[in-house]
């Protein structure tokens, strides 16, 4: 009863976090939307028996992107001036045929792409029996080290690329004294 | 199934012969409303003690730096003032709530609800004693740096959605120290985690004792130097002083909150009384030996064995022992907190950044991989069994 109920409420916040994303007027509002269905996804991974996932999702999106966002957002301004000093518009015009086109195309390819990773599951008859809260961690942490090591020590490469790659942009540039 | 409150109540006899009454009510297994029922009892009971517990925070705050700088402070109301924290509760409430008519309104609303949220959420972890933590979840440590990461949203929301400068200034400086200072606090609890070999609150808890030679504040010179970072960087994530920037009265009103009137101001300042709870609380857990008491279950046992003591009731007894161990620890610290406080002064921006960026951070990253050295070059022996060791073998010699 009590993963039921958590699985409605979750996948309510999830959906309806992510409508409300798309039909708020205001960004500021709709990255609020955004952690709504952030919150959702991390219940909907708790009902499954993944904690650890859900923890981090909580530490990575809440505590981190949510917040990055917002100051991305809160720096570069509201669109109060919608042309630029060349009179052309700064924000393009959505709904146009060419747009309706493009997000035709993609969602097509994106549900074939779904349809391809969900196929398994709709195909298998009858409820899977989950593992009642098994702790993922230890699993999880063999896991790393063990058989995808290759992918570990790649993201943590990407990483350090992203954290250098800030550090240079973002550092005060030298005069040139000839 | 991680072990929880409802675990606790159900190894005594009563709670089976409740599920028994109650099955026969309903014509059903009961076992999933009481267990609802202890949840949402435990949860209230909970929260309510830690809304008094932040009330009297800002009444001991006031007296003891009424007594650091030789004044009276609050001793109108009630023996010794000690209703001070009732009364300012009644004029919050009864205070007009004013929304600024620039303010952007829903998130100005949202803001300190997100505050009391994310620090209400910390509670479900936070170990009070081995059967009252709500529930021991095996990625205890881990929910907490995320749930109160919600802290920082809303103090930055609250920043922004006043429409004032002074907010704006306090909500980005919020924003900026607490997910700076998150690094140093996330590396000083992994050193933690990397010695008792767990997230959850009860491994790390179980992996000390009562005595201080077993803490492991005292299991290695990195976790000793951990404690501290860890100290100090929860104190700049709570935003207490000299970390209070985003609320610094001499230049920016009061920052993040200057806008907010009444119960909504109310919520930003419990939030903020209970988080420095929470934050002492996880410092005792982690560092201190949590809500182990001196001698442990042997005074259970012997309370069993000798006395001969119904062990049920020996059990609670034993509880309330680690529910004042625990309470001892914590306000041991949160006193410190309070004393800090008074004590220092404000640092700069700047300053505060290079704290965190230039020495924390890299001393935190230097201890974890200390420890693991440790750990591996001394088969993860506490220093006090080194030194025994020693001088055992120095005596047969």
């Amino acid at each position: 009863m009590f993963s039921d109920t958590l699985f409605l409420l979750s996948s309510a916040l999830t959906l309806g976090g992510a409508f409300a994303v798309l039909y708020s007027k205001n960004l500021m509002h709709s990255c609020l939307y955004l952690l709504g269905s952030l919150f959702g996804v991390a219940g909907l991974y708790a009902c499954i028996g993944a904690d650890f996932l859900a923890a981090t999702q909580l530490v990575v999106y809440a505590g981190g992107v949510v917040i990055l966002m917002l100051f991305a957002i809160m720096l570069t301004g509201g669109a109060s001036n919608k042309i630029n000093k060349f009179g052309l518009k700064k924000i393009p015009g959505m709904g146009n045929f060419s747009t309706y086109m493009i997000a035709g195309v993609s969602a097509f390819v994106a549900s074939l792409v779904v349809l391809k990773i969900i196929a398994d599951v709709l195909k298998s008859q009858g409820p899977t029996n989950l593992v009642a809260n098994e702790p993922t961690v230890f699993k999880l942490g063999v896991l790393l080290v063990t058989d995808h090591i290759l992918a570990f020590e790649i993201s943590s490469v990407l990483l350090l690329g992203a954290l250098i790659g800030a550090a240079i942009i973002s550092r005060p540039r030298r005069e040139i004294h000839d | 199934m991680d072990s929880t409150v409802v675990t606790y109540f159900s190894q005594s006899n009563e709670f089976h012969s409740i599920v028994m009454w109650l099955s026969k009510i309903f014509g059903d297994h009961a076992g999933g409303v009481l267990t609802f029922t202890i949840f949402a009892v435990v949860a209230l009971v909970i929260v309510g003690v830690m809304a008094t517990v932040g009330g009297l925070g800002t009444y001991a705050e006031r007296k003891i730096s009424a007594d650091m700088q030789m004044r009276q402070g609050p001793n109108r109301v009630g023996p010794y003032g000690i209703l001070q924290f009732l009364a300012d509760g009644v004029k919050m409430i009864l205070k007009e709530d004013i929304v600024p008519s620039n303010a952007d309104k829903f998130t100005f609303i949202l803001a300190p609800i997100l505050c009391l949220m994310g620090v209400f959420a910390t509670l479900a972890v936070v170990p009070f004693s081995s059967g009252f933590m709500l529930s021991d979840l095996n990625v205890g440590v881990f929910y907490l740096v995320g749930m109160a990461s919600l802290v920082g949203v809303g103090i930055f929301l609250g920043g922004y959605a006043s429409n004032s400068k002074w907010s704006m200034l306090g909500g980005m400086r919020g924003a900026s120290q607490i997910i700076s200072y998150e690094i140093p606090v996330t590396l000083t609890i992994l050193t933690i985690v990397l010695i008792a070999g767990g997230l959850s609150f009860g491994t790390i808890i179980h992996g000390q004792s009562g005595m201080p030679h077993k803490w492991f504040l005292f299991h290695n010179p990195f976790a000793f130097i951990s404690f501290f970072i860890y100290f100090i960087s929860s104190l700049a994530e709570t935003n207490r002083a000299p970390f209070d920037l985003p609320e610094a009265e001499s230049e920016l009103v009061s920052g993040y909150h200057t806008e907010y009137s009444g119960m909504r101001f109310g919520f930003f300042a419990l939030a903020e009384y209970i988080e420095v709870f929470v934050v002492c609380g996880v410092a005792a857990a982690l560092f201190l030996g949590g809500y182990n008491f001196p001698f442990g279950h042997s005074i259970e046992l012997a309370m069993v064995q000798k006395i001969g003591m119904n062990s049920m009731v020996a059990q609670n007894i034993s509880q309330l022992l680690e529910l004042t161990a625990f309470f001892t620890k914590t306000l041991a610290l949160y006193y410190v907190v309070i004393w800090v406080r008074w004590t220092l002064p404000r640092l700069r921006v700047d300053q505060l950044m290079t704290l965190c960026w230039k020495y924390l951070t890299p001393i935190a990253l230097f201890n974890l991989v200390g420890c693991a050295v440790w750990m591996y070059a001394f088969d993860g022996k506490p220093i006090y069994s080194l030194i025994f060791e020693t001088a055992v073998t120095a005596a047969h010699h």
